[in-house]
């Protein structure tokens, strides 16, 4: 993972000169532009350093190596949900939330009780029922 | 995990091919991990724009900040710093053992060396609550002293970034529920319920290092 890593390691550092050129240009008065540069900076280093130890923790993976084959690559890539209504029922949920906002505090508190069931329906989708192990 | 799967009736997954052997150890990053860290350094964003709009606020009307800077009550808002720090260190020590597939204590009550995850989880979650009830008071203390949402600049920008900050604390103590009763749900805690224990741990660690900030910015800056 040493490109992914790099990609966003070399842009971090590349915003702190730039932060600290446009802070010295508006002469530190003007908080807003110097703080989101350097928070831009920040926002690059945090995936990069996160990439940069998670590479050195599992080793060169198969898309890593010149002499890898299709087949290693194969395998657990990770747990999926074919489909699922639960993120339907959220959404309704904060549809009727945003708009009981609009039209009437008793809608809210209606789209505040189905976001609970959607929110714990959607987490123990995959540990209950078929799918309790 | 393959318990796990053969309990999924629809989850399919990709085969090995047959004439190589399985890898024996899991050598690609977890996607959710992964995920995590993307979203949260979005989340470090939105942060930014409420640190801009505090600064802003500040550069603007200097002696509106002197005068009501005065009010707030530091050694209050150090000790529920230090109660919310403290609280990173309890959910990492539920990772450790999530990590080892320890959900419950193998000991006594009161042998913290045996504690499980969700004992760790618990005690996180009663540290977190503390340092909200704590926010609750001072927000109700600043009310007496006529510090609200919409009396002057100062307010607003004290309101909004330690309220969305709050709020975020909130979302966690959820999450923290809703992982402790995943674990409870399990009769195999395997690698499903390890991420998303670890991934929350992740969201915990970062609003507290937020709050960190925050702290130095309204308390010590000023």
């Amino acid at each position: 993972m040493k490109v992914e890593a790099w990609v966003f390691l070399l842009v971090g550092v590349f915003f702190i000169p730039v932060a600290t050129v446009y802070g010295f240009m508006v002469a530190w008065m003007e908080p807003v532009g110097f703080l989101a540069l350097y928070l831009v900076s920040a926002l690059c280093l945090m995936i990069g350093v996160y990439l940069y130890y998670t590479g050195n923790r599992i080793g060169p993976r198969p898309e890593d190596r010149v002499d890898a084959e299709v087949h290693e690559g194969s395998g657990e890539q990770g747990h999926f949900s074919p489909w699922s209504w639960w993120p339907l029922v959220l959404a309704l949920a904060c549809a009727a939330g945003f708009l009981g906002l609009a039209a009437g505090w008793w809608i809210f508190l209606v789209g505040a009780g189905l976001a609970v069931i959607g929110l714990i329906g959607w987490v123990y989708e995959y540990s209950r029922g078929d799918h309790a192990h | 995990m393959l318990a796990f799967y053969r309990h999924n009736v629809y989850v399919t997954t990709a085969t090995h091919a047959p004439s190589t052997p399985a890898h024996p150890t899991l050598n690609r990053p977890n996607l959710v991990s992964v995920g995590t860290v993307v979203w949260l350094s979005s989340e470090l964003m939105f942060f930014a724009g409420l640190f801009a709009m505090y600064f802003t606020l500040r550069s603007t009307a200097g002696g509106l900040w002197a005068e009501e800077t005065a009010k707030l009550n530091f050694p209050f808002a150090l000790v529920n710093t230090l109660i919310l720090v403290s609280s990173s260190f309890s959910c990492q020590m539920g990772v450790f053992n999530a990590e080892n597939l320890r959900p419950r204590r193998t000991g006594r009550l009161f042998q913290f060396s045996k504690w499980g995850m969700t004992e760790w989880f618990l005690l996180t979650f009663v540290l977190g609550a503390i340092f909200v009830a704590g926010q609750s008071t001072e927000y109700a203390m600043l009310t007496s002293e006529h510090i609200t949402l919409n009396s002057n600049p100062y307010g607003s920008a004290f309101y909004i970034t330690t309220g969305f900050h709050g709020l975020h604390v909130i979302g966690g103590l959820i999450a923290f529920l809703l992982i402790i009763g995943r674990a409870y749900a399990a009769k195999k805690f395997g690698h499903f319920e390890a991420t998303s224990a670890i991934v929350t741990s992740y969201y915990w660690h970062f609003v507290d290092v937020v709050w960190i900030g925050l702290f130095l910015v309204i308390y010590v800056l000023k």
